[in-house]
């Protein structure tokens, strides 16, 4: 529906300054902007986080409830992830359910979250085959300047990581803290041309929505990928991606257990 | 449910405030970059933030309105921010609460300067505790005045509760959910005046003179939290100039 | 130093002396904005800190083209009503070209505002000597409430810039701002005029802006 103006203006410039080897921000084409990351500020869910990277911003809170397992893993407990991009966040977000875009950012940090066996979802089982946590990451999206996917993914987890089990409440025992075992961090870059810009602003995606997320776990697996957008992407390209991604992600991850 | 607890214990109610005694807020205006105008305010539990945007061109066209601009305000919660999880898009509370905050906004903005255009008011709610309509209503109050929307005055906003026969300013949640009557009011303020009723809804049973009441109460609570707003919008325009002057 | 009000406060008890960002009721005058309180003896009036651009007839301003159409352009001017640019208001309109032959969607504009309807339908016009396709340069936003202090009193703001920096500014009443020439240049001209932005509403802004640009100068010569 509605387009931006004010991004659009910069899309030549970007394209300019990338012609010197350069970034409108004057960051490394490696670097990200300044991450801030806020645990624990939604006292009512069972955990939370506010992630501020550059401008962007995002808020998920954990809530978990008891409920039946799925019929083909009776003792694992159950993690669902949902993302609103909601209309607050960007005058292109419109209200209602979630869209493609919403669709595919909550599927990717779910994955990353999964795969990593960052929750030991056997530790989530109450009553083998009647009784498990079901527990819902929520990511609400506040303020959309560009790579909502990594704000995202990095709430997910911080949020994770301060979650206590609501045992009590629901009469099954004393609460308890969720263990986590892995801490999976996404990278996300767009690319234009034969380069690659980690964690692109707003105005950086002016040039075009063509990224590639790598997530990967504390032992520099990799546990999602994601190439979004029409482009066609070139094997050297994205091994340098790869690589890239498994150090940024290293220290990002320093960050969140600091 | 359970059996109804004591609300008022000597005197006193149950998180220590007296009868007139607002929760604490935090405000602050223009926390958002994409938006054109907004807010974040905690008042007691409540955690929100609202933002606006706009005037701005209205879609499809058969909405638009010729002679005025068109307020649109949506209210919506998180879903971690109740205690149990509320699953995610608009519900029938969600939808009324959305319409009465427009139709609040609607009687003060001057829609006629911008016709055929729309002004959009989100509102999300991080973490409810009572009242968290007119938490909102407060910070898309304040994101007006950053957005630069012209308005008569502003809306200041609070509820008043009947607990144990009492009537107690701005309830908290155990307050409205076993109390006898929960009324949000908003006003419109206008140099520092309370001018006339922008909100006004209740829900439960009081006599005329409990009603004349809290009126009165709700007026004392919407002044303070009027001062309070007016300081946000100050603390972020003075600051540029604060910066300046010290920087010399 | 010019008090900061809010919609709603009182500025004056004589409406003969409401002048813009007011409205008068019951023979009282209150500011309808939050701006900038600026008295006279014969006019209150209210200077906008924030708000969309709403277009005036001669304006010049600054857009993107959003579509082509047989008879024009519907250019994005960054304020709630599309503006429409007709076919014979390109200048040197050749008959046998097409629209699209001249401009397509995503190239910028500079052009003027021509006509506006009661229904705020927007009309622009290219035939004015500053108007042209943006073919090169950059373009950088503001705040359009902040444009009058970046062309400054009788234009004194943007001919401090352009003497001290030697380039091309072209400022779009909209908030989208043209600049030209050489590229570091530009770049100080950008940030002298984030900083008019954020201090438009502050005293001895141009001796600082001075100031700014020199010291930026003397970096960039020992760069």
């Amino acid at each position: 529906m509605h387009s931006d103006i004010l991004v659009d203006i910069k899309k030549d410039y970007v394209l300019s300054k990338l012609r010197d080897n350069e970034r409108i921000d004057g960051r490394a084409f490696d670097e990200f902007r300044k991450i801030e990351i806020y645990p624990n500020i939604i006292q009512k869910a069972e955990g939370s986080a506010l992630v501020k990277i550059g401008d962007t911003q995002v808020v998920v809170g954990i809530k978990m409830q008891p409920g039946e397992p799925f019929p083909d893993t009776p003792d694992k407990g159950i993690i669902i992830t949902n993302a609103e991009l909601v209309p607050l966040a960007s005058p292109t977000f419109e209200p209602g359910p979630p869209d493609e875009n919403a669709i595919e950012l909550a599927r990717v940090v779910d994955r990353g979250i999964r795969h990593s066996e960052a929750v030991d979802l056997s530790e989530l089982c109450i009553e083998e085959g009647k009784k498990v946590w079901i527990l819902f990451i929520d990511i609400h999206a506040l303020d959309d300047d560009g790579n909502l996917m990594d704000a995202s993914a990095l709430a997910a987890i911080v949020a994770l990581m301060n979650t206590v089990v609501p045992a009590e409440r629901f009469e099954l025992g004393n609460d308890f803290k969720l263990p986590i075992k892995d801490i999976p961090i996404s990278v996300t870059s767009l690319v234009v041309e034969d380069k690659f810009l980690v964690d692109p602003s707003r105005d950086e995606l002016s040039v075009g929505d063509n990224t590639i997320t790598i997530t990967t776990d504390k032992n520099d697996n990799i546990v999602a990928i994601q190439k979004s957008g029409s482009y066609l992407l070139s094997e050297e390209l994205f091994e340098e991606i790869v690589e890239t991604s498994i150090k940024k992600a290293k220290e990002i991850r320093k960050l969140v257990t600091s | 449910m359970l059996q109804k607890p004591k609300l008022i214990i000597d005197g006193k109610r149950l998180d220590g405030r007296e009868f007139d005694e607002l929760r604490p807020i935090k405000i602050e205006a223009g926390v958002l970059k994409r938006a054109d105008g907004s807010c974040y305010l905690e008042m007691g539990r409540n955690k929100v933030v609202a933002a606006v945007y706009g005037p701005r061109e209205l879609h499809p066209r058969h909405l638009q309105d010729p002679s005025k601009a068109v307020i649109r305000y949506r209210y919506n919660m998180a879903p971690f921010s109740v205690e149990e999880r509320k699953r995610p898009g608009p519900d029938r509370r969600s939808i009324e609460i959305s319409k009465v905050s427009k139709e609040a906004i609607e009687a003060i903005v001057i829609k006629e300067l911008f016709p055929r255009s729309t002004i959009d008011i989100f509102v999300e709610v991080l973490q409810a505790d009572a009242g968290s309509r007119t938490a909102c209503l407060n910070a898309a109050s304040v994101a007006l005045v950053d957005a630069g929307v012209p308005m008569r005055g502003i809306i200041s906003s609070v509820a008043v509760a009947k607990v144990d026969g009492v009537l107690v300013l701005d309830p908290i949640k155990e307050e409205d959910y076993y109390g006898e009557a929960d009324i949000p009011f908003a006003f419109l303020i206008r140099n520092g005046k309370i001018e006339s009723i922008a909100l006004l809804q209740m829900d439960g049973r009081i006599t005329k003179e409990e009603l004349k009441e809290a009126i009165k109460l709700a007026k004392k609570g919407a002044m303070e939290i009027y001062k309070l707003q007016r300081e946000a919008i100050m603390k972020k325009y003075e600051i540029e100039k604060e910066d300046i002057e010290n920087a010399q | 130093m010019r008090k900061i009000v809010l919609p709603g406060d009182l500025v004056s008890t004589n409406p003969k002396l409401a002048g813009s960002g007011t409205y008068i009721e019951n023979g009282r005058v209150y500011s309808k904005i939050l701006g900038l309180l600026d008295q006279t003896e014969t006019q209150v009036r209210i200077i906008p800190l924030k708000g969309r651009y709403i277009p005036s007839v001669g304006d010049t301003v600054i857009g993107i083209v959003r579509e082509v159409t047989a008879n024009g352009w519907i250019v994005d001017i960054h304020c709630p009503y599309t503006a429409f640019l007709p076919v014979q208001e390109y200048p040197n309109m050749k008959p046998d070209k097409k629209p699209n032959e001249i401009l397509e969607i995503g190239d910028a504009i500079i052009a003027k505002v021509l006509n506006i309807d009661p229904k705020m339908k927007v009309t622009l016009t290219m035939k004015d000597k500053l108007c042209r396709p943006i073919r090169f340069g950059r373009i950088v936003a503001i705040n359009p409430a902040r444009v009058p202090r970046v062309i400054g009193k009788k234009g004194s703001m943007i001919k401090l810039l352009k003497g001290e920096l030697d380039v091309q500014i072209i400022v779009g009443q909209n908030g989208l701002i043209w600049l030209n020439g050489d590229r570091r240049k530009i770049t100080i001209a950008e940030e002298a005029i984030y900083k008019i932005e954020q201090e438009a509403h502050t005293e001895g802004l141009t001796d600082r802006i001075t100031e700014f640009i020199k010291r930026r100068k003397e970096n960039v010569t020992k760069a």
